[in-house]
């Protein structure tokens, strides 16, 4: 066997007999997985109402500002095509289409109402909010109350739920934390030890221990990325609409980034006690800011702004958009341009900084 | 002295080494017959380690040439490496892998074809072929490192400080498999802060002191050579010393998991 190959299958064997890392690689991200995808988040999340007015007379404006001005809606407006659209692919729980004719004048105009049936809970509050803003609207211009009718329908919308935004989150997460946590750990240990030391009197290139490390950290990112899916699908019933080669194909990009950045890490600690809080310096924002549980939507405006350049949002997006749009890699090609740039970026720095003593 | 007449298979020429302002190496010259045991001797920080890592390809002389069995080290460090078995200071193997899949690994890196078995049988490691690296006790991970550096069937052998840190049972089993190695015929520098360990093993020793050779000769000669100069013990030898009383008391037998 050459060098490479024997030392690829070294650090396998390194990393699978360690159970801190094969912790922090595989139970820890599947535990979050299932525990967030048991909880299920859907029945907490705002209600997305679209509105269509077509009317665009006095008092559907008056209707549709009423609507925008409820916190507990996020309002959409435009086209009934458009409209609808939204609601078959799921980002919409409840539309209302205001129609032409719909004025002061209130002779039997009605508002029709279109559910998400995969979101029932949403689109009551929707319905509810939409029926009383038309009571409130009705008493204003008559004195009367329900002059309006409200006529709802139910549509069947492509279930997206909160499993199938998790899911992808979570694999792009674990392969961050193979990537800085595994490699760099595993890296100053070696180098505290002098194992490193020893490899470097063998006649041989150490790049060859290198690139074996790397190897073995890609299988690594690869396996995750299978087991999961497989979770994801089997337990918890993810829909995953793109291809498994592109998720393969970003979950090795994103590995060969993490692991520069693991790379980088352990160039920069002494020790294991100095590595913990630089890595999770670096980890611990991506992992609750690059939209791995929660859309980045729900940060502050400036926060949504400096996360999207984050390494972690570009694997996440990416991924995020082949499991639940089917998107193929080209469709992806802005997040892999920035996954690119880190990567350049933190293989140098790796490259400077790397000690083997 | 061994294959004496022989061309050296170790020449050091002045070699010199700084680290900052700190010179740790200073214009050290010397050489190694064939079949010879070679000890460089001297306090922590006189630059045994430091001229050992020359010799073996690891660390580049500021200046002065060095060559190992006919190779400049400085132009060749990789065909140094392939001749030569290391056994470092302060270096270690893989903690998860058992001794024969580290065997195997260093088997890959030297291009060696030794079985593993083999060479744990040279060190008295043959029933711990499965045992985990970690699981070793010191002087078994200083026995496995000389099974390591024994991969490529090197000429010459580097043991740094084989010694430091063994109880005496361990010790005077690594000086047996010394002498061993020896018997093979292999060519050994060993560096060493035991006086009687030099004086049991060393066909010749180097004294350093702050990166300088102070002395070179055999230490029966060393030991005359002080004897003439009119030098007396202030208290009087006597036929026995207190690590005869412990082994007398503990036995010779290797104390070990």
């Amino acid at each position: 066997m050459g060098p490479t190959a024997a030392l690829t299958i070294v650090s396998l064997k390194m990393f699978f007999r360690n159970r801190q890392a094969v912790f922090f690689s595989f139970t820890m991200p599947l535990i979050i997985m299932v525990i967030f995808g048991v909880l299920n988040f859907d029945a907490f999340s705002e209600v997305d109402i679209g509105i269509v007015d077509e009317a665009q007379s006095p008092l559907s404006k008056g209707l549709v500002e009423a609507l925008e001005g409820n916190p507990a809606l996020n309002v959409h407006r435009g086209t009934r095509d458009e409209a609808i659209r939204l609601l078959e692919e799921g980002k919409l729980d409840f539309l209302a289409i205001v129609p032409a004719g719909f004025d002061a004048s209130l002779n039997s105009a009605k508002v029709e109402g279109l559910f998400n049936a995969n979101r029932p809970q949403e689109a009551q509050v929707g319905a509810t909010m939409l029926s009383r803003a038309l009571d409130d609207l009705t008493f204003q211009v008559s004195g009367n109350d329900r002059l309006f009718e409200l006529e709802t329908q139910e549509v069947n919308s492509r279930s997206f739920e909160y499993v199938d935004f998790l899911v992808p989150g979570i694999i792009a997460m674990a392969i961050m934390q193979t990537g800085i946590f595994g490699v760099a750990f595993a890296l100053i240990q070696l180098r505290q030890q002098g194992v490193l030391r020893r490899l470097r009197a063998a006649p041989v290139h150490p790049g060859h221990f290198l690139v074996g490390q790397i190897l073995s950290r890609l299988v690594v990112s690869i396996v995750q990325t299978l087991i999961l899916i497989g979770v994801g699908v089997l337990m918890l019933g993810v829909d995953i609409r793109g291809s498994l080669v592109t998720l393969i194909v970003l979950s090795l990009i994103g590995g060969g980034l993490f692991i520069s950045i693991g790379y980088a890490v352990s160039g920069f600690a002494r020790s294991e006690e100095s590595a913990a809080p630089i890595a999770n310096l670096i980890a611990l924002p991506m992992m609750f800011m690059s939209g791995v549980f929660f859309s980045r939507d729900s940060l502050p405006a400036v926060l949504q702004q400096i996360t999207e350049y984050f390494p972690l949002t570009y694997l996440a997006n990416s991924m995020r958009q082949v499991t639940t749009e089917g998107s193929g890699l080209l469709d992806v090609s802005g997040d892999l341009l920035g996954l690119a740039a880190w990567t350049i970026a933190c293989f140098f720095l790796a490259v400077r900084v790397f000690r083997w003593e | 002295m061994p294959g004496a007449g022989a061309p050296p298979v170790i020449v050091a020429d002045r070699l010199t080494k700084a680290y900052g302002d700190d010179v740790a190496v200073d214009s050290v010259s010397f050489s190694v017959g064939v079949g010879e045991v070679f000890g460089i001797l001297g306090p922590n920080g006189a630059g045994k380690t430091t001229t050992v890592e020359i010799l073996e390809g690891m660390r580049t002389a500021d200046s002065g040439t060095a060559q190992v069995a006919g190779i400049d080290v400085a132009r060749h460090p990789r065909r140094v490496k392939a001749v030569i078995g290391v056994q470092l200071q302060s270096s270690a193997f893989f903690d998860r892998l058992n001794l024969t899949e580290i065997l195997q690994v260093f088997g890959s890196l030297y291009r060696s074809s030794s079985k593993p078995a083999d060479l744990l049988e040279a060190v008295q490691l043959g029933d711990k072929r499965r045992s985990l690296y970690s699981k070793l006790s010191g002087g078994q991970k200083q026995r496995f490192s000389i099974a390591a550096a024994l991969v490529n069937d090197p000429l010459v052998m580097f043991l740094d400080e084989p010694t430091t840190g063994l109880d005496p049972q361990a010790r005077r089993n690594m000086w047996e498999q010394v002498k061993r190695l020896q018997a093979q015929g292999k060519t050994i520098v060993l560096t060493t802060h035991y006086m009687e360990e030099a004086e049991e093993l060393c066909d010749r020793v180097a004294i350093m002191d702050g990166g300088r050779i102070v002395a070179l000769d055999s230490p029966a000669a060393l030991i005359d050579e002080l004897l003439a100069r009119g030098f007396h013990k202030a208290q009087e030898a006597r036929m026995a010393n207190l690590e005869d009383v412990f082994l007398d008391l503990t036995g010779k037998q290797l104390r070990e998991g």
